[in-house]
């Protein structure tokens, strides 16, 4: 009972915003229920000729790639040793773990079947694409929580835990980078059997190595938006500087992709490619706005330098991808006598997905110490080196919070 | 996904729609075998006199009506729409629990009990064969089953059996040669090609038509068997794995490795010259 008034005097101390956000989730909440209670068919706009709406173009197949900050990061940070952008870190985990968790949420409700969920454990088809991303996903989101663990195992002082944890950080990390890969290109491997539907401005074998660079881009894209957007609205310190650094990078990556790009465009596939007028808008849109402009705004350093410019071509890039996977997944495979449009409930669970991402987000890190971790305390050297941890002075904290 | 590389002794459809006359037999037998409820129908709900409009959950095959002129009459053109029961069916290798099966026999068969409904098939078939049950709360996947139950004990398939005149049935090469040898003997009857020859990488149903194919709506496929498509991507996984994982291991070990020796270094220097340091 009291516990229960605490609950929800904290909920009412809430920002209003954050009440919307939970608005939303509810929303959501009961229009899935409506899917599970009305069936698949009178709840959406799905049909024999569109078995994928939505769901599928957004809560998989660009959500992935939206999360895929944490395993860029991880490998930024670690791998090469870029130490000063750590501070980033554990936000981008919180945002990976919450992004996986929120897709295999929106996977269940998009299968027909989501009590057999775990058939993929149990037949094993390795053939199939989608067999290796379920597979991919869950092994990941195991990962993002051990990695997520940390910070809580923080909060609350246990000790041994944290030791495992640190020791694990960097097979964690190296395992994390490598899964992403897999998955990241296998959700554009899907679309190499559309070979006679998907259109020719998208349809190419080189669709799964594109689909893992351009999540790259995006990961590091949303990192900047993320760590802008906890400083302007979450009184989180300015990473600017670090998000230089980041910035530095994306040039190169968003490069590499538009160069991959355009020679799939000209060497592997034959056109026509301008035959339909809608679909050139989206690549235009998708390629020229969503990849080429912010690729060249990341070019100067007065963008790179500027906190509002900077959050405005990473917004670019995120416009761009998230295009580019609708493009694959759905517009691009469209019939123009027979257009599909997301039903309500369709829209208003994946508003809710999103919402329930950002809601989160903000609670976690009200309550967790995502952003306050000082990783100058620590030695990561390998092994990891416990007696800094035990001597360094954030112990004492967290001794006398596990005292007390 | 059966690795199967010889498909001439697989029971497959000759079609010979120049034979067809439209009575839709087979789709009367098809309903009754398979027990498949009826569907609202109404005239010239689709092209023509073709109905139902649509394959659906409930009708897993369907005779296309097409009129054209020929000599200042109207004539009928037919196709039978069902499933080909590819020789490497994309439905089989797309399906993350292997719920497609192609049979020794010949026929893709469909296990209920494993699908998890994720409609990957749909999305993968050439042909656009497999249907959804949109109206109930937890669908399941719908399609021909090329009469596995009575193929396995030796019967025809209940639309090959009914059908008077256009439909037989036997192994594919027999099937094929026979579809050859009256386009030789009858080259002006038919257009000179057979589909299902090569169509996705080979089907077990082939058709001769004499009309060009597109205008009867046959769906223009690649002649390479789709599973191929991604299984050249998916067969490097093991090897990006190793890749990535052993590249990203091996970058981290040079780089802490040159941090702990240059952080050696730095606390040697300083221990050697603390006064140095100091005045700086
Ligand atoms: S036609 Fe479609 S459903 Fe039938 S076997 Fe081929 S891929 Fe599978
Ligand atoms: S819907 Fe069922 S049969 Fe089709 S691919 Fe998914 S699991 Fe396999
Ligand atoms: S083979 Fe059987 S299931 Fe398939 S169309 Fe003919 S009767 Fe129907």
């Amino acid at each position: 009972m009291t516990a229960a008034r605490y609950v929800v005097n904290e909920i009412k101390g809430y920002h209003r915003f954050v009440k919307f956000l939970i608005a939303l989730v509810a929303i959501a909440a009961v229009a899935s229920l409506a899917r599970f209670v009305f069936g698949l068919g009178p709840t959406t706009n799905l049909n024999d000729t569109y078995p994928w709406g939505l769901w599928i173009s957004f809560d998989v197949v660009t959500a992935v790639p939206l999360a895929a900050g944490a395993f860029t990061l991880g490998a930024i940070v670690h791998c090469f040793h870029i130490k000063k952008l750590e501070p980033l870190v554990r936000p981008a985990i919180v945002t990976g773990f919450l992004g996986y968790s929120l897709v295999c949420i929106g996977l269940v409700l998009d299968l027909g079947q989501p009590h057999k969920g775990w058939h993929v454990l149990r037949y094993w088809n390795p053939h199939s694409p989608m067999f290796e991303v379920s597979m991919c996903v869950m092994a990941y989101t195991t990962v993002l929580f051990l990695e997520f663990l940390s910070p809580v195992a923080e909060k609350f002082g246990w000790h041994v835990p944290m030791r495992v944890l640190r020791w694990l950080e960097m097979p964690l990390v190296i395992l994390a980078a490598a899964i992403s890969t897999l998955h990241q290109s296998s959700l554009g491997t899907f679309f190499l059997i559309v070979v006679d539907k998907l259109h020719n401005l998208w349809y190419n074998p080189l669709l799964p190595l594109l689909f893992w660079v351009s999540a790259i881009c995006a990961g590091m894209c949303i990192i900047i938006l993320e760590a802008t957007a906890s400083h302007k609205w979450m009184g989180q310190p300015n990473e600017g500087v670090l998000l230089r650094t980041l910035a530095k990078v994306l040039p190169w990556t968003l490069g590499l992709y538009i160069g991959l790009r355009t020679f799939s465009l000209l060497a592997l596939v034959e056109g026509p490619f301008f035959d339909r007028p809608g679909l050139t808008i989206a690549f235009f849109l998708e390629f020229g706005v969503g990849f080429v402009l912010p690729c060249i705004m990341f070019t100067q350093k007065s963008v790179r330098e500027d906190d509002r410019r900077r959050a405005i071509a990473a917004s670019l890039v995120i416009f761009g991808l998230v295009l580019n996977r609708f493009n694959v997944s759905m517009i691009g495979m469209m019939n123009p006598r027979h257009i599909y449009l997301p039903s309500i409930i369709e829209t208003l669970v994946t508003l809710g997905i999103i919402a329930a991402h950002i809601l989160f987000f903000v609670l976690i890190a009200k309550y967790f110490p995502i952003f306050e971790h000082h990783p100058e305390t620590v030695d990561y050297t390998i092994p990891d080196s416990f007696h800094k941890l035990d001597g360094g002075p954030s112990v004492e904290v967290k001794a006398a919070s596990h005292g007390g | 996904m059966s690795s199967r590389k010889d498909f001439t002794k697989d029971k497959a459809f000759l079609i010979d729609m120049t034979k067809c006359t439209g009575c839709r037999g087979c789709q009367v037998a098809c309903k009754q075998w398979n027990q498949l409820d009826a569907e609202k129908t109404e005239f010239f709900s689709g092209e023509g006199y073709q109905n139902p409009p649509a394959m659906s959950e409930k009708t897993f095959t369907r005779i296309k009506f097409r009129d054209y002129q020929k000599n200042g009459q109207n004539e009928f053109a037919f196709y039978k729409e069902m499933c080909m029961h590819c020789n490497e069916p994309a439905c089989a290798s797309v399906c993350p629990v292997g719920a497609f099966e192609k049979t020794a026999e010949g026929p893709v068969i469909y296990k209920a009990d494993r699908c998890i409904g994720c409609r990957f098939c749909m999305i993968a078939c050439p042909f656009g064969i497999p249907k959804y049950e949109w109206s109930k709360a937890f669908p399941l996947v719908k399609k021909c089953t090329g009469c596995y139950s009575r193929v396995k004990e030796g019967m025809k398939p209940a639309c090959a059996t009914t059908c008077p005149t256009a439909i037989s049935y036997g192994p594919r090469d027999e099937m094929i040669k026979e579809a050859e040898r009256r386009l030789t003997d009858y080259p002006d009857r038919y257009i000179h090609k057979v589909y299902g020859k090569d169509q996705a990488g080979g089907t077990s149903v082939i058709y001769l038509t004499s009309l060009p194919f597109d205008e009867l709506g046959f769906k223009p496929v690649t002649m390479r068997p789709l599973p191929g498509y991604t299984w050249q991507a998916l067969r490097l996984v093991p090897a990006a794995f190793l890749t990535v994982g052993g590249g990203l291991s091996a970058i981290s070990w040079i780089n802490h490795r040159k941090d702990r020796l240059k952080q050696e270094r730095e606390e040697a220097e300083a221990a050697q010259q603390p006064n140095e340091t100091k005045e700086d």
